[in-house]
């Protein structure tokens, strides 16, 4: 029985030892930082200022500015993207000549380098580049300076490029789940009368919803994250800077102020984690809300 | 049927429209590579204009993008396959057992994913270089090795194996080492299949650690070699897109021959949850 | 046996004097220069046998970053390239090596000591200085129906221009206007700036003055330009655009020649001076400099290898390298390749008309708040004396902190 104990304790120790080195320490280290003022650039120590940083945060209205566009960002783009990834999938869902290629198209920019995609879209953006053509070919009129560099355009340019590159990679899942349901559920359903609408409503939505509540969990933890294509595109100006952004750049760059960015990096996280507790905690309702 | 022709034409219409949006901004990448450097990039300059692979020879000669290539090969092959044996480890000891050391994975998986990596980096600099693996591949693979969501997969499968081919084994007088790696991990191999697959993608553009975990030239990744190839003023945009292409290339081949497979490994993390 | 125990003893102490390794973190990367670097090292390295040089490459993109965390974490090098923005702060946080004393004799043969002195100290050896002219483009201008030889020299003659150019086509625009980047932005409005005979700080550096009338009148002039014919984008987007033909005027630096000649631009480039209000006015003036890291322990070594990389020679060899026109080296800036070319003329002329930031640790700070005032004057709310306002009270607060 020891020697078990002995080769259980062996097979976790790769694991253990990289987890506690490289990601709890360093969290344990930014917490405590969170409640000093450690400063990068500063030659004499942190000293411990209890919660100051947290209520200095609360007044700074750069972080309110950041938070108030991490919000637009994740409520603008996880909906949009869980019901486009269904639509699609429920296209895609038949057998049909050439299935394959649509599917793996429409994967395809979910495999892709976020850097690369932000570089692509950064050139197509600008003023007189394709989507600015596009757009005054269909009627409207593109912002003055290209789409990122007007305050509002500039978020939804970031967002609109976020949903292409996500919604393949939610489509397939989708795709999973369509598989998993019985098809006798529908032809019983034809059977006793069902129109394909009720059908889809009856059948469909309520059985899909782990797989929707998986989606949209993902997606929203990814979303409160958003940093590289900010990076990349903007820097955050013209009211583009989300939460991660300003941490990068109160913590690491600029301000190098790095209690005061961890402070707001456990603001984020428990931001985080608040939300997708709800979240599941909406979805796993005993009655569908839908 | 006249409407179900017209059903059918309008599928493919719609299916073709979605099909270029989505596809689109990649060919663009991939036709401005191709194109001369200077060249204009304008709305109808990329169906006419000479193609020329002249961008991609200049990167593997003049630009070392060969040996950025190898290294993300390196440490993608590397970090796979230790996650395929350590992940293995862990989540036939969580499944078999009852342990606290459930609740630090479930701890472990809420950390990854939801702690701003940023946060993270100016603490694990400081911790590689006190212990003296900055700027070397251990920096590269270390925080890797072992990936919370891919232990979660292959436990998710171990507990639907029941463990009467092991108590065989056991009774036989078959050491447990044996038993672990010889009996149960084959018998894995379609979990571990999947999380390979998610291990690859992910890692194949992480960017951030290694950006500022490592400095040398020779220890870039394609990602941190592209990010560097911004910053320079010499680099125009016709190399910066070539250099994106060899950046994906890897990824497309591998999603061509492992499609299947993939999509069967994304569904099946999310089904499972 | 006796033999063997010297023998050891012997190769034990050539490997303690066997010497020292300094290290060097720079800035010049790209393939274009490094070569030179790295040859500029081996030299060094010839004639010090007993000093091995390690060299790490640094990206602006992320070299400042990296020399704080090096700095914070004990870990930094021995020599280090400081841009001269930064050098305030890093020796105010004492981590720079005072140098004034060793620098003495070398003062009058170098030029940009002012940048890199802090409180009277002198932190950082001038290397390679850099200030922003004016680009304009010929064939446009021709085509706007200037004559062949014409230069503005006021404010006026530049909007003027910059419309007439804008005028000739939907695809054409006068002026490269900066956006959505940090620390370019101004770069480009402090000439305005100081042309108008602004200042940040008045001359007992106790008050801010950031909203004087002459402030006024440089963002309104600089406004005037952005709204009338400005091309929007980052550095990198304006220089494609204006590359392409497609933008008559740009402030930029001596990069854009390396550029022009490394992608073999066909550009009917014309250099000019920054104008001013009424004449022609003053630009803005930066530059490399090569800092001691206050914990090293080679300082002499350290000492050794940055008067060699920036003596004379190996001065006009980087510069001949990189097209760069401002070399910090008196002698140097002699040297007959910088009278080859009209544009490295236009930049020697300049640089005796340009003014630095003041060297102030806060100096990053200031900077953003000064970007986020034209930021709004340009994008935001439109106007000039409000937002410059507002950033000289937030300036003023935060020097009294």
């Amino acid at each position: 029985m020891k020697r078990s104990r002995l080769i259980a304790a062996l097979l976790l120790l790769p694991w253990i030892v990289t987890f506690l080195a490289f990601w709890l320490f360093p969290l344990l280290f930014s917490l405590i930082a969170g409640f000093t003022d450690y400063s990068l650039i500063s030659r004499t120590g942190a000293e411990w200022i209890g919660l100051d940083n947290y209520r200095q945060l609360f007044s700074d209205n750069d972080f309110l500015e950041s938070i108030k566009n991490t919000f637009i960002f994740v409520f603008g783009t996880v909906p949009v993207t869980t019901v486009l990834a269904l639509l699609m999938a429920l296209f895609v869902n038949k057998r049909f000549p050439g299935r394959g290629l649509f599917r793996s198209g429409f994967f395809l920019p979910s495999i892709t380098s976020m850097v690369v995609i932000a570089l692509i879209f950064t050139n197509l953006y600008q003023r007189g580049g394709y989507i600015a053509t596009l757009a005054a070919m269909a009627g409207f009129t593109p912002p003055e300076y290209g789409f990122l560099y007007s305050s509002s355009t500039a978020l939804y340019s970031i967002m609109a490029m976020d949903i292409w590159m996500s919604v393949g990679y939610y489509m397939l899942i989708f795709l999973a789940g369509l598989e998993s349901i019985p098809s006798e559920l529908y032809e019983v359903a034809r059977i006793q009368g069902a129109s394909s609408t009720r059908q889809f409503f009856s059948i469909t939505l309520p059985l899909l919803r782990p797989v929707a509540l998986f989606i949209i969990v993902i997606n929203s933890i990814k979303s409160f994250q958003i940093f590289v294509e900010i990076f990349v595109m903007t820097k955050g100006k013209f009211d583009t800077a989300s939460m991660v952004y300003f941490i990068y750049d109160t913590g690491v760059t600029t301000a190098f102020r790095f209690g005061y960015a961890s402070a707001a990096a456990f603001v984020l996280f428990f931001i985080v984690a608040t939300f997708s507790a709800f979240q599941f905690f909406l979805f796993r309702r005993r009655k569908p809300l839908w | 049927m006249v409407t179900n022709k017209l059903r059918v034409i309008l599928r493919y219409i719609v299916l073709f429209c979605l099909l270029i949006i989505m596809t689109f901004p990649l060919l663009w990448m991939f036709r401005v590579a191709l194109m001369h450097s200077g060249a204009p990039v304008g709305f109808c300059d990329i169906f006419t204009g000479v193609i020329t692979f002249a961008n991609f020879v200049d990167l593997f000669r003049n630009a070392n993008i060969g040996r950025y290539l190898f290294n993300s090969i390196l440490v993608v092959v590397i970090v796979t396959a230790a996650n395929a044996v350590f992940c293995f480890m862990v989540a036939y000891v969580l499944a078999r057992y009852r342990m606290l050391a459930g609740k630090l994975l479930f701890i472990s998986v809420i950390v990854v994913l939801m702690i701003p990596a940023h946060i993270l980096i100016v603490p694990l600099y400081v911790l590689t270089i006190k212990v003296g693996i900055y700027d070397t591949y251990w920096a590269l693979l270390l925080p890797w090795l072992v990936n919370p969501i891919g232990i979660f997969l292959v436990k998710q499968y171990l507990e639907s194996i029941p463990p009467d081919m092991e108590e065989a084994a056991r009774i036989d007088g078959a050491g447990e080492l044996v038993i672990l790696f010889r009996i149960v991990m084959p018998l894995c191999k379609p979990a571990l299949a999947v999380l390979a697959i998610q291990v690859f993608f992910t890692n194949w553009n992480l960017f951030l650690f290694p950006f500022i975990l490592t400095s040398s030239e020779s220890l870039r990744t394609l990602p941190v070699a592209l990010a560097h190839y911004q910053g320079q003023q010499a680099i125009d945009w016709q190399h910066l897109m070539a250099g994106s292409a060899v950046a994906i290339i890897p990824v497309l081949i591998a999603f061509i021959f492992l499609q299947k497979q993939i999509v069967s490994g994304i569904t099946a993390g999310a089904i499972k949850q | 046996m006796k033999y063997i125990v010297v023998l050891f003893i012997a190769i034990l102490s050539t490997n303690v004097t066997a010497g020292e390794t300094l290290h060097w973190w720079q800035f010049w990367t790209d393939p274009a220069i490094k070569p030179t670097i790295n040859s500029i090292v081996d030299e060094f390295e010839k004639a010090n046998p007993d000093i091995t040089v390690e060299l790490t490459d640094l990206t602006w993109a992320n070299g400042h970053e990296k020399i704080v965390l090096a700095l914070a974490s004990g870990t930094g090098p021995d020599v280090l390239e400081l841009g001269s923005d930064w050098i305030a702060q890093f020796a105010a946080n004492d981590h720079l090596a005072d140098i004034s004393k060793i620098v003495k004799d070398d003062s009058s043969e170098y030029q940009g000591w002012g940048m890199s002195t802090y409180k009277n100290n002198v932190y950082g050896f001038p290397w390679i200085l850099g200030t922003r002219i004016l680009f304009a483009n010929r064939e446009l201008l021709n085509r706007a129906g200037y004559d062949p030889d014409f230069l503005p020299v006021t404010w006026d003659d530049l909007i003027k221009a910059a419309t007439a150019i804008s005028a000739l086509d939907n695809d054409i625009y006068g002026w490269g206007s900066n956006a959505a980047e940090k620390h370019r932005l101004y770069k480009k409005f402090l000439p305005f700036f100081w042309s108008a005979g602004a200042q940040i700080f008045s001359d007992d550096g106790r008050h801010c003055v950031l909203s004087s009338t002459f402030a006024v009148d440089a963002l309104t002039a600089y406004k005037k330009l952005h709204d009338s014919c400005g091309y929007v984008a980052n550095q990198r987007g304006i220089e494609d655009a204006f590359l392409d033909g497609k933008i008559g005027f740009i402030i930029s630096g001596d990069w854009l020649l390396k550029r022009i000649e490394l992608e073999n631009r066909n550009i009917d480039l014309v250099s000019t001076l920054i104008p001013g209000p009424t004449f022609i006015g003053r630009s803005f003036m930066g530059g490399e400099f090569l800092s001691i890291n206050k914990t090293s322990k080679q300082k002499k070594a350290a000492m050794k290898l940055i008067r060699f990389v920036a003596s004379p020679e190996n001065q006009v060899r980087f510069c001949k390298a990189n097209h760069s026109a401002n070399p910090s080296s008196i002698k140097a800036q002699k040297n007959e390749y910088f009278s080859s070319n009209v544009h490295l003329q236009t930049f020697i002329k300049q640089i005796s008309m340009s003014d630095y930031p003041p060297v102030d640790p806060d100096w990053v700070y200031i900077e953003e708040i000064i970007e986020g005032a034209v930021e709004d004057a340009l994008f935001g709310s439109g106007l000039i004396a409000e937002p410059l306002r507002l950033a000289r009270d937030k300036i003023a607060k935060l020097k009294s902190k």
